[in-house]
């Protein structure tokens, strides 16, 4: 076999397993969005596949879409850990777009979950609004949202929540 | 030509074993594109398996670094995600090199560190699959993460084509010859 035809061979079989990424990748997304459409209350939006239900008082009120990111202002920031730059919205603009500003009180409990990872984050909406603090949502290399921080308790890594699937806000009101 | 790695040879992948996980320690890029590491790793790897051209060394570059990394905690993932990225890396270049054999040809380098690159891809994203993380939050992450995995395993194959073509260039092979 030639070299021209090796490297043709070699493109094609790259391009089928891109292909194949592509087309089980599409599966999961209609899966997942029918799964997260399928607990939405009637009346509300359709959830989109990688949308991130948020929960207020238990209730689920909301869904964070990708559609919704056009409204948001971009921030970014360098962490301290590893000194790159962080970029995506703040926390308190995305729960700003569900919920009354009247209900978030300085003592109002934000938890911002990944269920995949195991891990989450408990913060309270002082700590969110804080523009010092940058609590906010990054896009990590695979496209899911991860909450990074300047807060000390939430500035490194191993703190930080990637994956995030669900966002849950109590009020004492 | 043996088919048996030689004591020197072996010394000489574990020693790129180690240049793979010290690059990614060690070198930073500043760039917020996905993959772009394999800018360094996959000239090493390319490197790696021009100086020790068997069926493979990449593997075994792969496999040795994979330990050292995984034992050092590097990656978000794990250890067992660290480890199957790693050695992946370097099963991919050596099924891409059953096909593609001039390393010092760019195109061909270029073409390898993509497909050795693209496994690590695989990896992360399969492992993701199969644990249930969830999709993509934009649509076009994915690809994009993809594009940049493909297009940064391309370049670093072309800069360790032309770290061969230097090193031939410097008489590097004929020295290797003689310790053979």
């Amino acid at each position: 076999m030639t070299q021209n035809k090796r490297i043709l061979l070699a493109l094609l079989i790259l391009l089928l397993i891109v292909t194949a990424v592509l087309l089980i990748e599409n599966g999961r997304r209609q899966a997942q969005a029918e799964q997260a459409q399928s607990l939405m209350p009637p009346g509300m939006p359709t959830a989109a596949p990688g949308s991130i239900p948020i929960y207020y008082n238990d209730d689920l009120t909301a869904s964070f879409q990708p559609t919704d990111l056009e409204q948001l202002t971009r921030a970014n920031f360098t962490d301290t850990e590893e000194g790159k730059t962080q970029e995506g919205w703040m926390l308190r603009d995305v729960l700003r777009l569900y919920l009354p500003a009247a209900e978030l009180t300085p003592e109002t409990i934000v938890t911002v979950i990944s269920n995949h990872r195991g891990k989450s984050v408990q913060l309270t909406w002082a700590e969110v609004d804080a523009p010092v603090n940058m609590v906010m949502f990054d896009l990590s290399g695979r496209g899911t949202l991860k909450l990074v921080s300047l807060l000390p308790r939430l500035d490194t890594r191993e703190e930080w929540v990637q994956d995030v699937d669900r966002i849950e806000v109590i009020s004492n009101q | 030509m043996s088919r048996y790695f030689s004591t020197f040879q072996l010394v000489l992948l574990a020693l790129f074993a180690a240049l793979v996980v010290v690059a990614k320690i060690a070198l930073k890029l500043p760039l917020q594109l996905s993959g772009h590491s394999g800018i360094f790793w996959m000239a090493l790897i390319v490197v790696a398996a021009g100086i020790v051209p068997k069926p493979g060394a990449a593997s075994l570059v792969g496999l040795t670094s994979g330990i050292l990394a995984a034992f050092l905690g590097l990656g978000d993932f794990g250890a067992l995600n660290t480890f199957l990225s790693y050695t992946v890396i370097g099963i991919g270049t050596d099924l891409a090199l059953l096909l593609l054999r001039d390393l010092e040809n760019l195109t061909v380098a270029a073409l390898v560190g993509a497909i050795g690159h693209f496994g690590k891809f695989l990896v992360k994203w399969g492992l993701g699959a199969l644990t249930g993380a969830p999709v993509g939050f934009v649509a076009l992450g994915l690809t994009k993460a993809m594009i940049g995995y493909i297009v940064f395993g391309a370049i670093g194959g072309v800069l360790g084509a032309l770290t061969l073509r230097a090193l031939r260039r410097a008489g590097f092979f004929v020295y290797l010859a003689e310790k053979r």
